[in-house]
């Protein structure tokens, strides 16, 4: 073997070394990388499902506590003799937030009040001073308070949060409120006339500005427990809602 | 050789404005997310707002956002997987700017949700649409130039070594 020869070899070897290494470690670059990658995916999915899950709903039970519609007042609804805690729910057909108070926690304010664990009490108002979301508002709220079944008054709230029309239309059309009141059962014979009038426009309007002054409100949803607002953190979280209000009856 | 020593200087400030990138989008991240995520409902309020998305997915995304937003904040500002990562944030600000100027073009009155809140104007308060969009345009770029110089300073990436070769190809 020559002298050049053992300096190619040498020369070879070294070359064979570093692409070894080279080689290896670019085996651990890409197990970190993909170690990472995974970890990351994992996160995000577990993070996900969780702020899911944190506001889930309930599933609602098969009965309503008994409802008690007033015209010119709220909507009470609670099972004999249950007095207390008191949940005032103060809504507007209209807003975005409170048909997602309904979607998130509607149920468990029924359930509540059908296990005897809470009276609710329902206020639908006008918060709205603009068009088209005022006229919206102030058609929905007169319509509902055409309905004086119990009953038929919460299938028809339900109805009007799931169909909300987006506040940048024109919404909640009197042929569209009157479907839908027959839609849910609406039974008595001067439903009709009621909403094409509107005969309660007045009264929405006005118990409105009351309910707004005399409870401070700035802004729907408000709910309150025996008088107490609650925080939206809570309220967005049936689990927690429910909580809070086993605690309040404590 | 000024011209040289001036283009070293220059390239030797790259990393670094790569670093202060990752910190700025990566934190304005963390911070959206962090506000979204203590009322959950008021980002899936937000995100129907702009009536862009069909309702069941727009509770989606209105869920997954502050999640979203939170895990890529964190990782550009630790500086992991900082391209990829880097790429996914300008998409995430450049989906944002999309939003707000369709809110606009459409007309509609709205809060952009940007950091908290339901997407709704308080009484009197008018949209800032056009603050909003330059805001996170600029926020864009930050991501478009993390991505192109990863990882900068102070980065995980570089700890590990993961960005050697990314850095060889760049010089």
């Amino acid at each position: 073997m020559g002298k050049g020869d053992r300096e190619k070899s040498a020369r070879d070897r070294i070359k064979e070394q570093q692409a070894a290494d080279r080689k290896r470690e670019q085996r651990r670059r890409i197990i970190t990388y993909t170690t990472a990658g995974v970890v990351a995916v994992a996160a995000l999915g577990a993070g996900i499902l969780w702020n899911m899950n944190r506001s889930k709903s309930e599933e609602a039970g098969a009965n309503l506590a008994p409802i008690t519609v007033v015209a010119d007042a709220g909507v009470t609804m609670g099972n004999a003799g249950v007095s207390k805690p008191v949940i005032d729910i103060y809504e507007d057909f209209q807003c975005p937030a409170c048909k997602e108070l309904e979607r998130v926690s509607g149920s468990t304010f029924k359930n509540l009040a059908a296990e005897g664990k809470a009276k609710v009490v329902y206020h639908p108002i006008t918060i709205f001073s603009e068009e088209p979301t005022r006229g919206n508002s102030i058609r929905a709220g007169a319509a509902a308070r055409c309905v004086k079944d119990g009953k038929q008054w919460m299938a028809f709230h339900d109805t009007l949060f799931e169909k909300q029309p987006s506040e940048t239309v024109e919404g909640f059309k009197i042929d569209q409120l009157v479907g839908w009141g027959k839609d849910v059962g609406v039974t008595a014979p001067d439903f009709e006339q009621c909403v094409t009038k509107q005969q309660h426009a007045a009264v929405q309007q006005s118990y409105s500005d009351k309910v707004n002054k005399e409870q401070n409100l700035t802004g729907t949803p408000t709910v309150k427990l025996n008088g107490v607002e609650m925080d939206n953190e809570v309220l967005f979280r049936p689990s927690e809602l429910r909580e809070a209000v086993l605690n309040a009856a404590k | 050789m000024a011209a040289s020593s001036s283009s070293r200087n220059v390239r030797s400030a790259i990393p670094w404005v790569t670093t202060v990138a990752r910190l700025v989008l990566g934190v304005v991240l963390i911070v959206a997310g962090g506000l979204k995520i203590g009322n959950p409902s008021d980002s899936v309020v937000a995100v129907k707002a702009y009536q862009l998305l069909p309702e069941s997915l727009a509770t989606i995304v209105g869920y997954a956002l502050p999640i979203v937003e939170i895990i890529i904040g964190i990782l550009l500002v630790i500086g992991l997987m900082t391209r990829v990562v880097a790429v996914v944030g300008a998409l995430l600000m450049l989906a944002f700017v999309f939003g707000i100027a369709w809110a606009w073009a459409k007309g509609y009155k709205i809060d952009c949700g940007c950091f908290g809140g339901g997407g709704e104007l308080k009484k009197g308060q008018e949209p800032t649409y056009l603050l909003d969009i330059l805001r996170d345009f600029g926020l864009v770029v930050l991501g478009v130039w993390a991505a192109r110089f990863p990882p900068g300073r102070f980065a995980l990436d570089g700890a590990l070594g993961l960005h050697t070769v990314d850095d060889k190809e760049n010089d």
